[in-house]
């Protein structure tokens, strides 16, 4: 029980219709991945990150080869209820809305029904679809079915997460949630297999990965040690006088190297979140009549209301013990103010949560960025509680989200 | 358990919400309302009443037929089309559990359908007769002849065998015999006509027939003789003069004391159509036997003779209208239930398309089920061997609706005893659904679910 996911040489071929051997989808696979990791799956299209998943899921039986997850077959009861899946679309019940889906599948692991309620309500908050709980899931947009898609995978508080390309769909908004999810859940002591092509998703969230080609395994590792340029050195500093640049060069210069400087860049996905915050918050003063009244940003909207109860939300969905005291409630509904307010508070603390990530560029080698799970940390130190109500109480899993909480965190006041 | 039933409700959800039974119900909904006051029959209480029973309940049969085929096929097709069953077989569920959810879905969906639209056909049937004002005459022909479930007895068959291969070795002894004819025609006429002697009436003769295990449900009630005369010469104003006697004739030919009345009726009937003589019950006597004799008296000047075909029946009612229709209703379900089954299996391995095909046809086979047979039979009788191994035995497995149709029992009002029923259920559901059943676990267990077919 060394891995939760093993591969002992792992085959897949795919008959033509004739029988013939037509194409070698997985060949000779030997796949680790170690609990309480997340763990990448790399590869162009067609390389058998999905096949080999499948295989995994016994979706597709092997050719050759064995597969074992979580110590034994995925298809026993007791194995499968430990596992959750999110396929690489969104494959739901259309007539279902989203409250529903969430219950027919929480029924499917028999959920007590209390449970299941509790965790359907924590999931449609989670992933921002509350507001939009009774509509048929079939009028959903690409990224809210994929919310729901996610919102499935966890319903049962799964050991295991299998995701299958997690982000294709989404907004950038949403991209950089199921990231900061994964990476709460890791810290929670889940494992995380993901496959995906999009490689700064994999990069900024995964402790190791493996690149597929043809089937085949071609470089594994560590991010950090496969990504890491051991011949470069790069130093980060406030904003430096022209003098003290020169300063640096010549110290550069006499230990033989040479040294470029420049100003550090924000990375799109940082600076389209910027923006789209900053939008939003003018857009305030006329939020009782929304000018520009798509649903989208009607959705959008609701979700970064929620956003402010992520942790929140996540503690109670995560883990059971910590703290028994209900959740306190949020800011907003402190509040008597009207509601402009109530949705300008979240908003700029959204921001706040959106834009301090950027600011301290982050040094290249480094692989999960450092403010995301500051900040998550920040606002469990306020609610903690919900959390912690769904999660197996024993679980050592904890332990890391005490330290978490305790760190101290210098993300907060650069906002 | 708690899957299957997540699945089946599921699929109630499904066939609702995806308004495949919605339509379906809507159809019948105004449909049978309306056949109820559009269809006169022969212009009585009971001719109209016996039209909309039948032409209603094969309607709602039909419709809950293709509706079943339908939504069992579609469930459980469209879900590996459009890979929900990817999130479904990765959770805590075995594949048999999925397909056993499916199924159950659509029984359940199915007894719901069936429950409401019978309950509408009762009702309209119980309450016709009020709102059409029935007479007081027309009422009590109503209670008799439909309002009742009636045993049918028939006689039994006499076996003429003997009898038949006596008389062929006696015409061959003789010579007599038609030069150039084989010997299994030879016996196959002789055999016609011997059972054509043992049902004719020659003028001057009489015809006992013998019942045993007639049991009324209540001896204050009437029994009823129903019959029908073919003839050897039509008699010009068509009629035919007969004495019926009915009774326990043990007691007159030993001249006992007698226990049990016997009855006799002098009558007139017209010949080839079905009539009824109402005898009070109290004439079976009391080791449930009962005689029926007829004379042929010489005023009639012609052979009479009662045909295979419902030549001589006798009925009585041995329970009531409500109790047979529920019966009734449970052959529909039944067959409901082998559908369910069947459109499983087309789906464990065929497309939507291909598998409602394939279950049309079955389902349209099974309807004319007798045709089928018999036409196999006739058509390979050169084969034989063939035949008998490999079409034959898919053939039998076929169920055989026509067979058992419920309006075949409402229409005339006649018993569907519960060892039939339980004999179709054990047939057509405890085994044949069940092979189905299992081959489609068979296939759907073995199969990829995620195989890409290039």
């Amino acid at each position: 029980m060394e891995y939760a996911v093993e591969t002992f040489s792992l085959t897949k071929i795919f008959p033509d219709w004739w029988g013939r051997e037509k194409v070698c989808a997985v060949d000779d696979l030997n796949l680790q991945v170690r609990y309480n990791e997340v763990f990448g799956l790399l590869g162009p299209n067609g390389s058998g990150k999905t096949t080999t998943i499948k295989l995994l899921l016994n979706l597709l039986y092997p050719t050759n080869g064995k597969a074992l997850v979580l110590g034994g077959d995925s298809t026993e009861p007791q194995i499968s209820a430990r596992i959750g899946f999110m396929p690489e679309e969104s494959y739901l019940y259309r007539y279902l809305n989203a409250r529903e889906t969430l219950d027919f599948y929480g029924r499917l692991f028999g959920l007590p029904t209390k449970v299941r309620k509790m965790r359907i309500e924590a999931l449609l908050d989670m992933v921002g679809l509350k507001a939009v709980a009774n509509r048929p899931v079939g009028t959903f947009s690409k990224g809210m079915a994929r919310r729901i898609g996610l919102a499935q995978a966890l319903i049962n508080d799964p050991d295991l997460l299998i995701l299958d390309e997690p982000t294709t769909g989404l907004d950038p908004i949403g991209t950089r949630q199921i990231k900061d999810l994964i990476l709460e859940l890791a810290k929670r002591g889940k494992t995380v297999l993901l496959c995906s092509h999009l490689l700064a998703d994999v990069e900024d969230v995964c402790d190791r990965i493996a690149i597929l080609y043809g089937g085949r395994i071609q470089s594994e590792g560590r991010v950090r040690e496969l990504l890491q340029q051991t011949h470069k050195t790069q130093i980060t500093a406030g904003p430096l006088s022209k003098n003290a640049v020169e300063k640096i060069k010549q110290i550069v210069e006499h230990e033989d190297s040479d040294c470029v400087v420049t100003s550090p860049m924000d990375k799109l996905e940082t600076f389209f979140i910027k923006t789209v915050a900053s939008a939003r918050e003018q857009a305030q003063p006329t939020s009782g009549v929304v000018s520009d009244g798509t649903y989208i940003s009607d959705f959008l909207t609701a979700e970064h209301a929620e956003k402010s109860r992520r942790a929140e939300i996540l503690d109670k969905l995560v883990s059971t013990s910590i703290s028994p005291q209900t959740p306190p409630e949020t800011p907003a509904t402190e509040k008597p103010t009207p509601v402009e307010t109530y949705e300008q508070e979240p908003d700029e603390q959204l921001l706040e949560e959106l834009t301090q990530k950027p600011e301290p560029p982050k040094p290249k080698p480094v692989v999960k960025p450092q403010p995301v799970e500051s900040e998550v940390a920040r606002q469990k130190q306020n609610k903690k509680s919900i959390l912690d109500e769904l999660m197996d109480p024993s679980a050592p899993q904890n332990q890391p989200t005490d330290q978490a909480d305790k760190s101290p965190t210098g993300g907060d006041s650069n906002a | 358990m708690r899957s299957i039933w997540a699945v089946a409700t599921n699929t109630i959800r499904q066939a609702l919400r995806m308004k495949v039974a919605f339509i379906f119900t809507i159809l019948l909904l105004v449909l049978l309302p309306v056949m109820a006051f559009s269809m006169p029959g022969d212009g009585t209480v009971k001719g109209r009443l016996q039209t909309f029973v039948s032409y209603g309940l094969s309607l709602t049969s039909l419709l809950l037929c293709l509706l079943t085929i339908v939504v069992s096929v579609y469930s459980l097709t469209n879900d590996i089309k459009q890979k929900q069953i990817f999130t479904v077989l990765t959770k805590p569920v075995h594949r048999f559990q999925l397909l056993l959810g499916k199924l159950l879905g659509v029984i359940l969906l199915d007894v719901l359908l069936l429950v409401l639209f019978s309950a509408i056909i009762y009702t309209i049937t119980i309450y016709t007769p009020k709102l059409l004002n029935a007479g007081e005459e027309e009422l009590v022909s109503l209670d008799n002849e439909f309002f009742t479930a009636r045993a049918s007895l028939t006689p039994p068959k006499i076996d003429v065998t003997q009898e038949v291969l006596e008389t062929y070795n006696k015409l061959k002894e003789n010579g007599q015999l038609l030069p150039g004819s084989s010997k299994e025609d030879d016996i196959y006429i002789l055999t016609l006509r011997k059972e054509l002697e043992k049902r004719a009436v020659p003028v001057g003769r009489e015809l006992l027939w013998q019942f045993q295990n007639v049991k009324p449900l209540d001896p204050n009630q009437s029994l009823f003789i129903r019959f029908k005369y073919d003839v050897s010469v039509s008699p010009p104003d068509l009629n035919v003069y007969g004495r019926w006697v009915v009774g326990d004739d043990r007691q007159i030919r030993y001249g006992t004391e007698m226990k049990t009345p016997v009855y006799t009726f002098d009558r007139k009937d017209f010949i080839r159509t079905f009539h009824e003589i109402e005898v009070p019950a109290d004439a079976v006597a009391e080791d449930n036997y009962l005689a029926v004799g007829f004379f042929n008296p010489p005023l009639n000047n012609t052979v009479v003779i009662f045909p295979t075909e419902g030549g001589l029946e006798v009925l009585y009612k041995a329970d009531s209208f409500t109790v047979n229709f529920i019966k009734a209703v449970l052959l529909i379900l039944l067959r409901l239930i082998f559908l369910a089954c069947l459109g499983i299996l087309a789906a464990s391995f065929l497309s939507f398309p291909v598998a409602i095909l394939f279950c049309l046809m079955i389902f349209l086979t099974a309807t004319i089920s007798g045709f089928v047979l018999e036409s196999f039979d006739a058509l390979s009788k050169g084969l034989s061997g063939l035949y008998s191994y490999t079409v034959r035995p898919v053939v039998l497995l076929l169920p055989q609706f026509d067979k058992f149709n419920p309006t075949k029992f409402l229409v005339p009002a006649r018993l569907l005893s519960w060892p039939l029923l339980a004999k179709v259920a054990g047939l057509m559901v405890c085994v044949k659904a069940v092979v189905l059943l299992l081959l489609a676990l068979l296939i759907f267990t073995y199969r990829e679910m995620a195989k890409i077919i290039i």
